[in-house]
């Protein structure tokens, strides 16, 4: 379970300086689907990056389990986020210079996954190994990002605007796919986004506003990714 | 504008390139006029020899070293131009945009030729400086009649002038050709095309780790900083063990002369070659931090490929610098009486290598970390 205790992050010194996160408190369970909705400018995404370990709280506590993350050192915060975290970005972030399969190593070779080539298969790309990302569509590189942070056999999955770059239909094909991956592997998701329809296929709610959680709440059936509106 | 002095100031490493082949030339070269002056007072045939080997010494070297060095400094201002039309394809997509024609985008990449200018002037400075002393070291014995240095403008328009204006015409030549490209390759991110025998390699060598892979493929992607690379090590290796092997042949002011532009041209190329592989990879040591790759294997990855080129240029130095002073010997001074017998000078050899592997390990230590100090943020800014 993720515990998150009164976070409290700031940028910026002095005049400038601007709250972004003002005292959040939040439980996530294990295999939960999380979505962290809110407009922009209301601090999801700097919530997602504290949760995830990317950034250290001003204050407050992040726990997973009995670990309290904003306690670890930089190279401890390493060794966990190789052991339970997987990312997948808006931007996707490939290497350009590496094929689908290399690219997908990446993640692999963290967990010492020699049967990566399963989850490329999984995500409809078992065709495309040797492409490079410049002879991708946009949702194909998704979907190789998915097999990135999925090859790493993470235990949280964390999304920001996964879809935030996609169409309508590669969009909905992106999140089926992770929705299909996490009833197999069972990792625990947590994504950004502003969509509104996307929170229906969450399990857990968060909607936050001008850095605070205004309301948390579970939904009676989770939709799938051809089910929501767009 | 987009492109200013300040911009031009980054191109620090060429000004440092075309100092040093500016002294060397301009020195040999005014020497190489000044001495021809005195060509119909001597009388001795002893002197004649030593006259005609003087004559060759300043063309070979002006030759060699001008020639090398104006040749590295091309492909570095070619290098960081295009270095500079990647890192800022949006604000030149913009312009395009906007209705700048390329020719109009790339006349502002004149600046750059500033760099040359200001290089080949504090060279021209340094060389007249030194000449006086060069000059007595080269007249040393007093077999030739005094040679009186004189200012040549045709040196002054070789050295300073057309270098300055080669490098303004250069840079805005390569620039138009480097712009001419969609409008919309430029505002995008696109990723470059990708050739097939890339493919096949890539194929063939599926079972190493990732991070091997990394290694191979940021060597791969910018070929022109391995060249640095290897070109800074032949200099640190030819120029440090030329200056010690030829204390004989030479005077020790050449000597030092030598040692202190060796250095100079080996850690100013390094510094800027391996500035460029990090500045270059910031994304990808962030994104693997992010992933939970330690710092040891982002240097890995990013910085250990290097390692062999490096020595592989310290290996080509040393052939270069025993082939260069065995022709000098060999051919140019074969008809001189009292030249020393030249020898490869194997503990001249072993000092300069330990002193590179430490040299070179310190600098990759103080790089990693450098590595180590990037931001997970770095992703996160676009």
């Amino acid at each position: 379970m993720i515990k998150v205790k009164d976070i409290i992050k700031s940028y910026g010194n002095g005049e400038s300086s601007s709250q972004i996160l003002k005292g959040i408190s939040l439980e996530i369970q294990d295999g939960d689907f999380v979505v962290i909705l809110g407009a922009s400018g209301s601090g999801k995404s700097t919530l997602l990056n504290v949760i995830s370990g990317l950034e250290r709280p001003d204050s407050g506590k992040v726990f997973y389990d009995a670990t309290d993350i904003t306690a670890l050192s930089d190279n401890q915060l390493t060794a966990f986020r190789k052991e339970n975290i997987g990312f997948i970005f808006q931007q996707y972030y490939l290497l350009p210079d590496m094929s689908v399969d290399k690219n997908v190593k990446m993640g692999a070779d963290l967990a010492g996954n020699k049967d990566y080539k399963t989850v490329i298969k999984a995500v409809g790309l078992g065709e495309k190994l040797h492409k490079y990302p410049g002879e991708l569509s946009g949702g194909e590189q998704q979907r190789v990002s998915v097999a990135r942070a999925l090859a790493k056999k993470p235990k949280v999955l964390f999304l920001d605007e996964p879809t935030g770059a996609l169409d309508e239909q590669t969009g909905r094909q992106v999140l089926d796919y992770i929705c299909k991956l996490k009833k197999q592997y069972g990792f625990t998701i947590v994504m950004v986004t502003h969509n509104l329809n996307i929170a229906e296929m969450a399990k857990t709610v968060v909607k936050m506003n001008s850095g605070k959680v205004s309301d948390i709440y579970q939904n009676e059936v989770q939709k799938t990714a051809y089910e929501i509106g767009w | 504008m987009l492109i200013g002095i300040k911009n031009a100031s980054k191109f620090i490493g060429i000004s440092i390139i075309v100092c040093c082949a500016v002294v060397i030339c301009t020195m040999f070269l005014n020497f190489y006029f000044d001495v021809q002056s005195v060509e119909s007072q001597i009388t001795s045939e002893l002197s004649m020899i030593f006259y005609d080997a003087q004559v060759s010494t300043a063309k070979v070297v002006c030759m060699v070293s001008g020639g090398c060095l104006l040749l590295t400094s091309v492909v570095m201002l070619m290098f960081y131009i295009k270095h500079y039309i990647d890192t800022h394809k949006k604000e030149l997509g913009i312009l395009k945009a906007l209705g700048y024609s390329n020719i109009k985008v790339a006349k502002h990449f004149w600046v750059f030729g500033m760099t040359a200018l200001m290089g080949t002037v504090i060279g021209f400075g340094i060389a007249f400086l030194m000449m006086p002393r060069f000059y007595a070291l080269q007249n040393e014995d007093k077999m030739l009649p005094e040679i009186v240095i004189h200012f040549h403008p045709a040196v002054f328009l070789y050295f300073v002038i057309l270098p300055t204006v080669g490098f303004s015409l250069l840079a805005i030549g390569y620039a138009w050709w480097k712009l001419k490209r969609p409008v919309l390759s430029l505002l995008r991110n696109d990723f470059h095309s990708v050739d097939k025998g890339k493919k096949r390699t890539d194929d063939k060598l599926s079972e190493r780790s990732f991070v091997d892979d990394l290694k191979r493929s940021t060597l791969k992607s910018k070929k022109a900083l391995d060249f640095f690379i290897i070109f800074a090590s032949f200099c640190f290796s030819s120029m440090t063990q030329m200056s010690f092997s030829m204390k004989d042949l030479s005077s020790e002011m050449m000597g030092a002369m030598m040692l202190v532009i060796g250095l100079a041209l080996a850690f100013t190329t390094m510094f800027l070659a391996i500035t460029t592989v990090i500045g270059g990879n910031t994304k990808t040591i962030s994104m693997m931090r992010a992933f939970g790759y330690s710092s040891k294997d982002c240097c890995k990855a990013i910085l250990d490929g290097y390692r062999p080129l490096s020595y592989m240029g310290f290996a080509v130095g040393t052939v270069y610098q025993y082939a260069l002073l065995r022709i000098m010997v060999d051919i140019v001074f074969k008809d001189v009486e009292g030249v020393p017998v030249y020898k490869f000078d194997v503990p001249v050899m072993l000092v300069s290598l330990v002193v590179f592997i430490a040299a070179y390990e310190i600098l990759m230590f103080v790089y990693s970390e450098k590595v180590k100090k990037i931001s997970i943020k770095e992703i996160m800014i676009e």
